[in-house]
């Protein structure tokens, strides 16, 4: 008897249902640039080059993950091939800069005190108010050093050292997480599967003193990375959520996270640019939110880019 | 015969002898393949004209099959559609230049209608938005590639919902007018293409047409269940409805004329707004009813749940314990059911789809269900549609010849309520000349289990089918592929013959779907 094979490209039937929810396919409308189009092309011996558009504009959702029924790990197979892409970037320089700059802050961090972690991420350091109130909110302690280096690399394809992942690892283990970067969080649920570890999301909107003031006029919009990581369970999680406040959710009728952004991997340290925001305008069609309230400090910048409706991030409800 | 073991990433000594196929009927499964005369030169004359075809793996591989995975071939090069003119640009130029252009929507095709054997492969999905809302006259314009699961989203937010699909996400609006389209609601509503209002056509020849009713109609009745023949449809303006979340019965039997017999018994009297059967088992029928509202339920429940031959969940698991007691042997066969029914029911009972005992987006958790729990790189579902006296006669046909065929496998039964103004459209389609009211139509699916069978057994069952329906003087909904050896023996010389003067008529150097009809 053979060991079954893991399921990958070469299982991949073309039914298309991974493009019903992928951003890049809805930007595109090519089936090049779409989980199914990858695995077709790398059926017919495709190489990470020839498919170098496709995986620079994949926003790494992971939407496409919970829909394939399958069950192939399309965000594996499009992490693999982006590794494979990576050194030949012709950004890989700038990325790596910025890489070493967050593991240099990593290096110099402090061992945490015991007790619960939060993982904020550089996006939400670079809002020291919001990030006090989270961390007041929370009550748990802010993790000095966040793994910002090891989520760029996980995005970017590059490379995170055994040594370093170790270390940031065995300050991690066996606490309670919450984290405030979703392809992150998925990466932690695989390296710590003992772990308990929540979205900042899930860990903010799950406080009474939030959820109370969520109203059924909000468009409340989940962070789509850290929801898809644990679909199955946000499902649920969600949908109470939804039933509970009333208010609207960027979930589609197959309760996949609709995201706000699809900014290109070229494009991920540049500011947010009209184009970046079309998929913010599509979401609010036919809708008439308000309020919009984000897991997300990106999906804040997109909105506040299309709309004039206020939009707070999550933390910033329990601000009275 | 004994077949060695092979490492996985090597090729194996071919098992099979020289002589073991010999006095085998063959069929062939593909067709030819275009030999690629004057492509390059073709190429030239679209980009001069302004249309972006991409050639190359990357771009190629995406459409090597289509959902029935049994048909592969390749395009020489794709183009993705992006406006009417770009498609009318293309059907000029290949016709000018005598090359062959296979249209794309969904891919849902089972017989390899949607696999291009060179040429073009023109993917349809390109234009895939919505055009315009009317929420006041319930309609919508949309472009034809667009899926209807996409329509969907965008017309929930307005609360609003098409009428009629396939039960499945990924069928595209203009392959479903072009081939019918059959939902749990064909039995009140008609097929799906019945909800088309007009079209936006791009003839053969490359002009652009506007067709209803009323405008250039005979296109319109030709374009409508035209199987891609004589035209692409570019757009299209649809009826829709206010939407409605539905509630659910299931009723189970364990015969299936029984069964059926109900379901027509409904139909006739409007009893429901849809009704359809799932076969788990031979002995394991399911008879789905649903209402968009509570008047109808109630109407329902008072004058017609008591007719009904079939038992609810709780009677019929009774029933079937009985049944299995009495036979011990088959107890393998008991497992299977209790096995399927533990993992297909929850998926019609998400907690995130139902409110108040009530089910939202029907065709999400139809369509999850169908591909998760049906669903292979395989799917092989001969069919028949028949007058509604010879439907009973024709499934438990079809039936026994799953059963010669599979280990498992289901059945799905579906009325279709036909149009008589529609019926210049039904000519030469799935709906058989003879039906009145009502046609019915099932499907014979096999369940593959990861098991993997040959061509040649796919093949050997469809044609199985396929007989019974020459036999029966029945249709069928998939036309392509192996299919085309049906189409004469079904219609007959002279109707095939006078379609085919229309198509060289539109199509005179016989570019279009070339390989689906003719």
């Amino acid at each position: 008897m053979f060991a079954a094979a893991p399921l990958d490209h070469a299982c991949c039937s073309g039914c298309s249902l991974c493009r019903l929810v992928c951003p890049m396919w809805r930007q595109h409308r090519d089936p090049r640039f779409s989980p199914e189009g990858l695995a077709k092309a790398r059926q017919c011996g495709a190489t990470a080059a020839e498919l170098t558009a496709p995986l620079e504009a994949c926003s790494l959702c992971g939407a496409c993950d919970p829909v394939c029924p399958e069950g192939i790990d399309l965000y594996a197979m499009v992490m693999e091939l982006r590794r494979d892409l990576s050194p030949a970037l012709p950004y890989r320089q700038a990325l790596d800069a910025l890489q070493a700059k967050f593991a240099l802050a990593a290096a110099a961090a402090e061992a945490p005190a015991a007790g619960a972690q939060f993982l904020p991420g550089p996006a939400l350091r670079a809002h020291p108010v919001l990030l006090a109130r989270v961390k007041a909110l929370l009550g748990y302690a802010c993790a000095a050093d966040d793994g910002a280096d090891i989520a760029l690399a996980l995005e970017t394809g590059g490379e995170i050292s055994p040594a370093r992942r170790r270390r940031f690892l065995d300050r991690l283990s066996g606490r309670t997480l919450a984290v405030g970067d979703g392809l992150l969080l998925r990466q932690l649920r695989q390296w710590l599967p003992g772990a308990r570890l929540q979205s900042l999301g899930e860990a903010l909107a799950s406080l009474t003193t939030i959820r109370r003031r969520l109203a059924s006029t909000d468009f409340y919009v989940i962070e789509p990375r850290a929801y898809h990581a644990d679909y199955e369970r946000l499902v649920a999680y969600y949908d109470r959520l939804q039933v509970e406040t009333g208010c609207a959710l960027n979930l589609d009728l197959q309760r996949i996270a609709i995201p706000a952004l699809r900014q290109a991997l070229p494009r991920l340290a540049a500011p947010l640019a009209d184009a970046d925001a079309t998929q913010a305008r599509w979401m609010l069609q036919g809708r008439r939110p308000q309020r919009i309230v984000v897991e997300s400090l990106a999906d804040r910048a997109a909105f506040e880019r299309v709309c004039d409706i206020p939009v707070l991030h999550l933390a910033e409800l329990a601000q009275d | 015969m004994n077949i060695p073991p092979v490492e996985p990433g090597t090729v194996g000594p071919c098992p099979v002898a020289p002589d073991a196929l010999q006095g085998i009927k063959r069929q062939q499964t593909n067709p030819a393949r275009w030999n690629g005369a004057g492509w390059q030169d073709f190429v030239a004359a679209l980009r001069s004209a302004g249309v972006e075809l991409t050639e190359g793996r990357a771009a190629c591989g995406a459409y090597v099959t289509d959902a029935g995975g049994t048909a592969y071939g390749q395009p020489h090069g794709v183009v993705i559609a992006h406006s009417a003119g770009e498609v009318a640009a293309l059907l000029r130029t290949a016709q000018a230049h005598r090359v062959p252009v296979t249209v794309r929507g969904g891919g849902l095709t089972t017989e390899g209608e949607a696999v291009a054997y060179g040429g073009v492969l023109l993917d349809m999905t390109g234009m895939s938005r919505v055009l315009a809302i009317d929420a006041a006259a319930l309609t919508v314009r949309v472009e034809a590639g667009i899926y209807w699961h996409s329509l969907a989203e965008e017309l929930r937010r307005e609360k609003l919902d098409y009428l009629s699909a396939p039960l499945n996400l990924t069928s595209s609006v203009g392959g479903t007018l072009g081939v019918g389209g059959i939902d749990v609601n064909s039995a009140r509503l008609g097929c799906s293409a019945d909800q088309a209002l007009s079209l936006q056509v791009v003839t053969p020849t490359g002009e652009i047409v506007e067709c209803s009713d009323t405008e250039n109609a005979e296109l319109f009745q030709r374009v409508i269940l035209g199987y891609g023949q004589f035209g692409v449809i570019t757009e299209a303006t649809l009826r829709i409805r206010r939407y409605t979340p539905l509630s659910m019965h299931y009723y189970y039997y364990s015969s299936l004329a029984t069964a059926i017999e109900d379901l027509q018994m409904l139909d006739r009297n409007d009893a429901s707004d849809y009704s359809g059967i799932l076969t788990i088992m031979d002995c394991a029928v399911n008879l789905l009813v649903a209402f968009d509202s509570d008047e109808r339920e109630a109407a329902f429940r008072r004058d017609w749940e008591a007719r009904l031959r079939g038992h609810g969940e709780f009677g019929f698991a009774l029933c079937m314990l009985g049944h299995y007691a009495l036979r011990p042997w088959k107890a393998g066969e008991a497992l299977y059911l209790l096995k399927r029914k533990q993992a297909v029911f929850p998926e019609f009972r998400r907690p995130e789809y139902m409110r108040d005992g009530k089910m939202h987006d029907r065709s999400v958790v139809f369509s999850r269900a169908v591909w998760k729990h049906w669903g292979s790189r395989n799917m092989v579902i001969p069919d028949l549609a028949t007058p509604a006296d010879r439907f009973v006669a024709a499934v438990e046909r079809g039936n026994a010849v799953c059963r010669k065929f599979f280990p498992h496998y289901t059945l799905y039964c579906v009325g279709i309520k036909l149009r008589p103004e529609h019926r210049p459209h039904y000519e030469m389609s799935c709906v058989p000349p003879d039906a009145e009211g009502w046609a019915y139509g099932c499907e014979f699916e096999p369940m593959i289990e990861g098991e993997v069978y040959s061509r040649d057994h796919f093949q050997a069952f469809k044609n199985a089918i396929y007989d019974i329906g020459v036999d029966l003087g029945a249709s069928y909904y998939r036309f392509g592929g192996m299919m085309k050896g049906y189409i004469r023996r079904v219609f007959g010389d002279a109707l095939v013959d006078r379609h085919l003067a229309m198509k060289r008529k539109a199509d005179p150097a016989m570019i279009l779907n070339r390989d689906v009809i003719f």
